[in-house]
């Protein structure tokens, strides 16, 4: 289960310039007045990010900001459960498009991926697929990996494909985890080259972002943007910020909180865990 | 004053030039001026590097660090005095009475930049007075003055009498513990700053000096001032976009620490015996902000502002830290806030470096416990948990009224070896380790065990790394690359300490920051490897020092509790420092040999040889 244990450690090359153009610069917090989106604009400027990802209400500020620039307006749609009627997605989505938006960011419906509604999820995500290409927009939709098997996951994937989605994207951030690498392979393996592969959720620092990039996304969603690509340059003075490290430490059985679960999913990853060849050499967590 | 050709206007940005001379010898002293030179400026930069350079230069080997052969320098860098944030600090340099290494101590606060606008990059200080003396600059005079009305006065006193007897100025003093020489004396400064670590309080006592009190009126020269603004302008939106320099340290301090690393199991308790405290919430920053904080200070032109000022029922001032908070809490076992706090007062106001202080009477207090010290001492000696006898310990040792007091004043490694336990001392080079167990840790481990100046987690602090995970997280029970972190932690650090600036800052920043900051404001090109070079040319220097002083490979360890005895419960058990896996890795990265002594070609490299 745990990723190789005795891989080679990253040596990546990507410049801090194409880390910026792959970042969607992220703020999505209930209490943030518009001063505060417009602060999110200016840094996207500086830094040259590939999007600002707002909220719904501030897409016509942030067209207004960026315009004339190649940093895009990104908004979320369903967010944060992705419980709304695919109806109302469609909606929400036309009309963050009509306002400026150029990606929207769909939270599926997880209950429904879980169930195995295959034709219900196709239909939903297909419906906002269809209105952002109207107003040649991109999606991404949110899979919430979090509160998926992996099996799970390959089949919601390919949903995505079949739908014509532009990207599938791993957390919303307000789930029960983000991303991983683990699960961000399975991912690009599943839709290939053609469609994008975001990784979301808890990517604090330079190291979490190119492990996620070197396992295949080649988008960033997080709110620790500066702080990643300013503390990049420290990685130009040693690759020893990428030695290896405990294959439990980024692995999702680790990262199951059975608080956060459903108990069916936390005993899966604990199956999982239990079964895994590194389970005897690095696994501390049920000592 | 005599003076060599220096001109105030000769162009210079960022440095002032200048350095003053006070031999404290002759009957009346004497006082020379001369230039910074600007080979050595551009070498070294100031505060702990030049420091550092003007020390190895002058002594010879073997000196002993309280006579008047050693010297002591105050040293501000070409960043102290600018508008870049953090900038308020100063390294005070030379032969530490404790470690007997060279030693650099840095303090925050206002002195620093009042020294570099009184035109000085810095202050060596020669000789030894036959009478208590204090240094007077104000601006380009600098004088002697007798001491006698302020020679046994505490730090707090002297500062006091001293401020409103030479109003607007700033004083570093030292306090009774400094005057008699022990060698855990600091140097304070601002009432509650200070150069703390490594005894060079003892230094400045063993010279008869009090007090050095500057008044400077000038200031610093920025050769690209409209870059240097847009730059500021960048750097202080990145410190403000850092959880820890724009939330964590400003809203509860250094002590915000002290649940995490409890957390981490590494939280020292009972001497390093456990990693985990029972009741470290009670002496938490959180705890400290819902009883006894008044309110926020910083040093000067600092936006992050973690100082905090503090009132308990018996007595205010500032901190503690979380140093303090752990050397005089969960090390000795004691879950009384308000008693920490007050023997925090106690340090500041006497002047004595509160991690080795708390950290010795932890030790005492474990010898205490293994019925070590029942002969000397029967029920004066301190036990874990006593709060009250922690603090009364404490004034014992800043008086020097009391046997015990002026034993514990030479630290934990003289007091254990004295009364037959040396394992009980927890220092390495004779310095007492900080506040984080090492067995939680491996790459803060080898930084321990390589510190130029011993126990140290500042020299390269991989705490930040391996817990906070600035700049990025690392598995800090692995031992794998840990070699060539603690290299570039070291010689960045080394660098940051000689612009003279909070370490804080570089939570946010990376050497590439620096160089382009000091670039603009010297109006000389600094690229990111320069400045990196230039902090490894101070470690490899004080390597040099070290050896010729006769340290060698068997000095770059930790006590034997890290290598073989494993912590009992916690997040961290079960772990020992696999020290032997990354020290010779460590040699090997520094360009070193197996003995851990600078090659020729390494040292070709760094221009030094």
């Amino acid at each position: 289960m745990a990723e190789n244990a005795h891989a080679p450690p990253l040596s990546p090359k990507i410049t801090p310039e194409e880390l910026a153009g792959m970042i969607d610069h992220t703020r999505l917090k209930a209490f943030d007045p518009p001063k505060r989106i417009e602060r999110v604009c200016r840094e996207a400027l500086e830094y040259n990010f590939a999007s600002v990802c707002i909220e719904p209400v501030f897409v016509p500020l942030c067209a207004k900001m960026l315009s004339g620039s190649s940093v895009m307006v990104c908004t979320v749609i369903g967010f944060p459960l992705g419980a709304n009627s695919s109806k109302i997605k469609a909606l929400e989505a036309k009309a963050a498009v009509e306002e400026g938006a150029q990606e929207v960011d769909m939270v599926v419906n997880v209950g429904f991926v879980r169930a195995g509604m295959d034709a219900e999820v196709l239909a939903e995500i297909g419906g906002v697929v269809d209105v952002a290409k109207a107003g040649n927009a991109k999606t991404k939709v949110i899979l919430e990996t979090g509160y998926l098997t992996e099996e799970e996951l390959v089949k919601a994937c390919k949903l995505c494909v079949q739908a014509k989605a532009d990207f599938v994207k791993t957390s919303t951030g307000y789930g029960p985890r983000g991303a991983l690498p683990r699960e961000i392979r399975i991912m690009r393996e599943t839709v290939g080259p053609n469609i994008g592969v975001k990784a979301s959720g808890g990517i604090q620092n330079f190291r979490d972002a190119i492990e996620l990039i070197e396992a295949g996304a080649n988008r960033i969603g997080t709110s620790a943007s500066i702080s990643i690509i300013e503390g990049y340059t420290w990685a130009t003075l040693t690759g020893a910020w990428f030695s290896k490290e405990s294959p439990c430490w980024k692995c999702p059985s680790r990262k199951t909180n059975l608080s956060k679960v459903p108990k069916e999913l936390f005993l899966y990853y604990k199956k999982k865990c239990q079964s895994c060849p590194y389970n005897k050499e690095f696994n501390k967590f049920y000592e | 004053m005599e003076q060599d050709v220096v001109d105030a206007d000769d162009g210079v940005f960022g440095w002032n030039g200048k350095i003053v001379e006070v031999n404290l010898d002759s009957g009346g002293s004497s006082i020379r001026a001369r230039r910074l030179e600007p080979e050595i400026a551009k070498k070294f930069l100031g505060g702990r590097g030049l420091g550092v350079y003007l020390v190895n230069n002058e002594l010879k080997p073997g000196v002993d660090p309280l006579s008047p052969e050693n010297i002591l320098v105050f040293a501000t860098g070409p960043l102290t005095g600018t508008a870049f944030p953090t900038s308020g600090r100063h390294a005070v340099v030379s032969k530490s009475p404790l470690t007997g290494t060279i030693f650099d101590s840095n303090s925050g606060g206002f002195w620093g930049r009042e020294l570099k606008n009184a035109g000085w990059d810095a202050l060596i200080v020669r000789g030894s007075s036959s009478e208590p003396k204090y240094i007077l600059i104000q601006d380009g005079a600098v004088e002697v003055v007798p001491a006698d009305k302020v020679w046994g006065h505490s730090a707090k006193e002297c500062t006091k009498t001293l401020s409103e007897m030479h109003a607007g100025s700033r004083v570093a003093c030292i306090g009774r513990p400094g005057e008699r020489q022990a060698l855990l004396a600091c140097i304070m400064n601002d009432y509650g700053r200070a150069a703390g670590r490594g005894g060079l309080g003892a230094v400045m006592g063993s010279k008869n000096l009090k007090a050095v009190v500057v008044k400077g009126t000038g200031s610093t020269k920025v050769a690209k001032e409209d870059e240097f603004k847009a730059e500021l302008a960048k750097i202080q939106r990145i410190i403000n976009s850092n959880p820890v320099t724009n939330d964590s340290l400003p809203t509860l301090g250094t002590a915000v620490l002290v649940n995490l690393i409890n957390a981490c199991g590494m939280l020292p308790t009972n001497n390093f015996q456990e990693g985990v405290f029972e009741d470290a919430e009670g002496i938490s920053g959180e705890k400290i902000s819902e009883t006894i904080l008044q309110g926020r200070t910083g040093c000067a032109g600092c936006p992050i502002q973690c100082g905090r000022l503090t009132k308990t029922s018996r007595a205010s001032g500032e901190g503690p830290e979380y140093e303090t908070v752990w050397a005089f809490g969960s090390q000795c076992g004691v879950n009384d806030l308000e008693r920490v706090a007050e023997a925090n007062y106690v340090c500041n106001e006497e002047g004595l470096d509160t991690i080795s202080t708390g950290s010795t009477i932890g030790c005492a207090m474990e010898l205490s416990q293994k019925g070590m010290l029942e002969k000397r001492f029967g029920k004066d000696a301190p036990a874990f948990g006593d709060a009250e006898r922690m603090l009364e310990v404490v004034r014992e040792m800043a008086s020097g009224e009391t046997a015990l007091g002026r034993e514990l004043g030479e630290g934990s490694l003289r007091f254990a070896r004295s009364h037959g336990m040396p394992g009980a001392a927890m220092q390495v080079k004779g310095l007492e380790i900080p506040g984080y167990d090492p067995r939680g840790v491996q790459g803060h481990a080898l930084a321990y065990a390589t510190s130029n100046r011993g126990g140290c987690h500042m020299r390269a602090y991989l705490i930040s790394p391996e817990i906070l995970g600035q700049p990025c997280l690392v598995d800090r029970f692995r031992t794998e690359g840990k070699a060539a972190l603690v290299k570039v932690m070291q010689d960045a650090n080394a660098a940051v300490d000689s612009l003279s600036i909070c370490r804080f800052s570089s939570l946010a920043l990376s050497p590439a920051h620096y160089a382009r900051a000091l670039s603009l404001i010297t109006g000389i090109e600094f690229s990111q490897e320069e400045f990196m070079l230039i902090g490894e040319r101070i470690w490899n220097l004080e390597r040099l020092f070290n050896n010729r002083e006769g340290f060698t490979k068997a000095q770059d360890t930790l006590p034997e509790r890290f290598l073989k005895e494993e912590l009992p419960e916690g997040p961290s058990r079960h772990k020992l420092v696999k020290l032997d896996e990354m020290l010779d890795e460590y040699y090997a990265a520094r360009g070193w040999n197996r003995e851990g002594i600078p090659t020729d070609e390494t040292l070709r490299r760094l221009g030094l040889r």
